[in-house]
């Protein structure tokens, strides 16, 4: 419903006034209490707020313009819901129907009325009484001739087309109705040549041309066909299957998707790799450098290291990065603790250890849970982009994407082009916690030090 | 059971109620040794005395405010208006006091008065005696208002006003006052809200009110020979209607008709007519229509008031169109 702005009456005396000016313009979203415009009267000059929310369509002509001077009640504007149109913008050519040659009613009204049909009334063309009774019966009443006094669609005109349909309609049992599906016959047509009989199985059959010797087993509505095995969900399924659906259901996510230039990070794995050649210690891997990386930028961008807790947002101190690791079970979720506080190594050493626990089925209480923010790595199934689904409580969780060479632009007025390893990031994160601008700037942080790595390993 | 007058049945309901509880006591022009313009009290004061059966000069405003303040310390007075159109002098002390003092008080006082008077158009009584007013006292929160049709409505609905706690108009139509009818012997009554249907009918339904109860039967009976069955409905109290009954027979029928003979603009068939296309629009099947007396002053000559109000005629033929819808 399009709700009128007017001008406002600021006092028992006041008669008319002009908008001094719009503060909203026409298209704006205007939410309950914003402040709409600003009237001009000869005693004040006042702003008036929007009452309810909507798309602000000024009206045609003049009275909305700033400086026109109009009376109270003139409507200056509309709020519109998404996609409405405005009351000015329908066409409003009703057919004049209560016309001068009709006889005189035998109740006359007594008010005096304007016009109606110049008033944009409309007859409708069935009684809501034929309506609901057509609905009942499945009668389609747009295609019946009405028999009321102004051509009207009644209850009898219903009833008189469902009787006739009724009649028209062949007679074939509920068997030879499934038969004919089966055997692709058209029962209305055969009931058409065989007429004034109930139409059975055997008739199909027999015109049918194929007989159909296969029992006619009942098929479950909505179910697919066809063989198939069915195995009851596991407790860890069920509660990934339960997790997953609070989180797909009360989330607000929003995935933003990046891509940085690993070259650099690849680099420095390959010296820290050819440095612990030999010493029997863990390599870390992209997820334990990434987890490094994004506990640092945690601490710069705490809003994003967060949790909803009913009415209130909570930002954590410490930051507990959770790794998605994907295990026989199904998914599993330890935590590195204090992520913030560890070196790359021991973060290495430590989700080693998880993981080979996670995986082996021997996962420790300590283990899993009591996470702040999650990153999960699909890159080594050569996965670009993705939409992670956030692990609640938290309010985001990092994709992890392939590394991959590719030809990137490198100076663009020198028109030169290199080779680099390219990484995607995909960060979905939850709007009702974290608006898009805040999350995006821990996104692009994430980013630049991905490819500055020593920018945060000295830090 | 007797066949009784309408004013001897609602006289016989007062006498009963004064002889059972003796807070109720009667004030009004003329309704002491004179017995009523309308003969509502023919009788009571060689019983009851001057002290409740109160004459009172021609001052509307002064004895509805008396018997309001009677009604506030414990009495149950009867206001007997003789023509309604009286009351419209009273008009501030009862819609400003009368129907809002439980309201004001926080519901600790009770406002147990009934007010009376002679409705209608008819009888050559002119302008200033022939108003109906009910769609004006309906209107306002606090009143209850009764518009009986038969004798024997009457006396039980005179008898819940009297009982009531609440003030309750009683509203008499001038051409009932005569009607002959049924009434059952001994104390009986009959609760506020409850519609009685006049005659059943499928085809369409009828809410008529007053008087023109009776002329829509008699409407009814004239279409009846040419097979066309109509239901009559006689709301008998406009506040609180029973609106129900309305809806369920439209529900059956899928047509409303409103016969009153009160002015149509913002009257009761406006309000019949609103709830129904709210709360039945589905059961439908054509518009409702009002049939009303003329939006004018009442005319003295007789002729022209005629012309002023709905007939048998005019109903049939608005229960034609109907159907014709």
């Amino acid at each position: 419903m399009a709700v009128e702005i007017v001008m406002p009456r600021l006092g028992w005396t006041m008669e008319s006034g002009s908008v001094a000016e719009w503060i909203k313009k026409d298209g704006d979203l205007v939410r309950p209490g914003e402040i709409l415009f600003t009237v001009e009267t000869d005693k004040v000059a006042q702003e008036v707020e929007a009452m309810d929310g909507g798309i602000l369509r000024l009206a045609p002509g003049t009275a909305a313009v700033p400086g026109t001077e109009v009376p109270v009640g003139t409507v200056l504007a509309y709020l519109l819901a998404e996609g409405e149109a405005a009351p000015f913008a329908q066409a409003s050519a009703a057919p004049a129907r209560l016309s001068a040659d009709q006889p005189p009613r035998s109740v006359a009204f007594d008010v005096p009325v304007a016009d109606a049909a110049a008033n944009g009334y409309r007859a409708p063309a069935a009684s809501p009484r034929a309506r609901r009774v057509a609905s009942e019966l499945g009668v389609d009443w747009t295609t019946l001739a009405g028999s009321g006094a102004t051509g009207r669609i009644v209850e009898r005109d219903v009833r008189a087309a469902a009787a006739q349909a009724l009649a028209a309609r062949a007679r074939v049992t509920p068997l030879a109705r499934r038969a004919a599906a089966l055997a692709g016959v058209d029962v209305e047509e055969l009931a058409a040549k065989l007429p004034g009989r109930r139409i059975t199985r055997s008739d199909v059959q027999s015109a049918g041309g194929q007989d159909h010797a296969a029992p006619l087993a009942p098929v479950a509505d909505g179910a697919p066909e066809g063989a198939g095995r069915r195995r009851p969900m596991g407790r860890a399924r069920r509660v990934i299957a339960a997790r997953m659906a609070e989180s797909a259901h009360s989330v607000a996510a929003v995935t933003l998707t990046t891509e940085a230039d690993a070259t650099e990070l690849a680099v420095l794995r390959e010296r820290i790799k050819r440095g612990l050649a030999g010493s029997g210690r863990p390599v870390p891997s992209y997820t334990d450098l990434l987890a490094r990386l994004v506990a640092l930028a945690l601490l710069e961008h705490p809003w994003m290291n967060a949790s909803l807790d009913g009415e209130a947002i909570v930002e954590h101190d410490a930051v507990h990065i959770g790794i998605a690791v994907d295990t026989e079970h199904g998914l599993l979720v330890p935590v590195v603790h204090d992520a913030h506080r560890k070196s790359v190594q021991a973060i290495a050493t430590e989700s080693a250890g998880l993981i080979e626990r996670a995986r082996s089925g021997k996962a420790a209480s300590g283990d899993l849970g009591g996470s702040t923010f999650t990153i999960t790595n699909l890159g080594m199934y050569e996965i670009d982009a993705f939409t992670p689904i956030i692990n609640l409580p938290e309010c985001a969780i990092l994709g992890i994407g392939r590394i991959v060479a590719r030809q990137v632009v490198t100076d663009e007025a020198a028109g030169t082009v290199a080779i680099r390893k390219m990484l995607t990031l995909s960060l979905s994160f939850d709007h009702r916690v974290v608006d898009g601008g805040p999350a995006a700037r821990f996104l692009q942080q994430v980013k630049r030090w991905v490819e500055q790595p020593y920018a945060w390993l000295t830090a | 059971m007797r066949d009784l007058t309408f004013t001897v049945a609602a006289r016989e309901a007062l006498a009963e109620e004064m002889a059972r509880d003796p807070a109720v006591f009667v004030m009004g022009e003329g309704i002491g040794a004179r017995g009523g313009n309308w003969a509502t009290t023919t009788g009571l004061y060689d019983q009851y005395g001057p002290w409740r059966l109160r004459d009172t000069p021609i001052a509307e405003r002064g004895f509805t405010g008396l018997c309001t303040g009677a009604a506030l310390v414990g009495g149950r007075p009867v206001v007997d208006f003789m023509f309604l159109d009286f009351l419209l002098d009273a008009m501030g002390e009862l819609i400003n006091q009368t129907a809002k003092f439980q309201y004001m008080s926080g519901g600790r006082l009770k406002m147990p008065i009934v007010l009376r008077g002679t409705i209608g158009v008819g009888h050559a009584s002119a302008t200033h005696h022939s108003g109906n007013y009910y769609p004006m006292l309906s209107h306002v929160p606090g009143l209850r208002v009764v518009v009986p049709t038969t004798p024997g409505d009457a006396k039980g609905l005179l008898k819940t006003a009297i009982r009531c706690d609440d003030p309750v108009f009683f509203l008499e139509h001038k051409s009932l006052l005569g009607l002959k009818g049924p009434v059952l012997d001994g104390d009986y009554t009959i609760p506020f809200g409850q519609a009685r249907i006049a005659r059943e009918g499928s085809q369409a339904s009828v809410v008529a009110i007053g008087w023109m109860v009776h002329q829509t039967l008699a409407a009814c009976e004239e279409l009846a020979k040419e097979g066309l069955s109509i239901e009559v409905i006689d709301p008998r109290t406009l506040s609180p209607l029973d609106i129900g009954t309305i809806l369920a027979s439209v529900h059956k029928t899928g047509r409303l008709l409103v016969v009153d003979e009160d002015y149509s603009p913002y009257g009761a068939g406006a309000e019949i007519a609103a709830q129904v296309v709210a709360q039945g629009f589905d059961d439908l099947d054509a518009p409702v229509m009002r049939l009303n007396g003329v939006f004018a002053p009442v005319p003295y000559s007789p002729p022209l008031e005629a012309a002023m109000v709905p007939t048998v005629g005019s109903i049939a033929r608005a229960i034609r169109d109907l159907l014709a819808e």
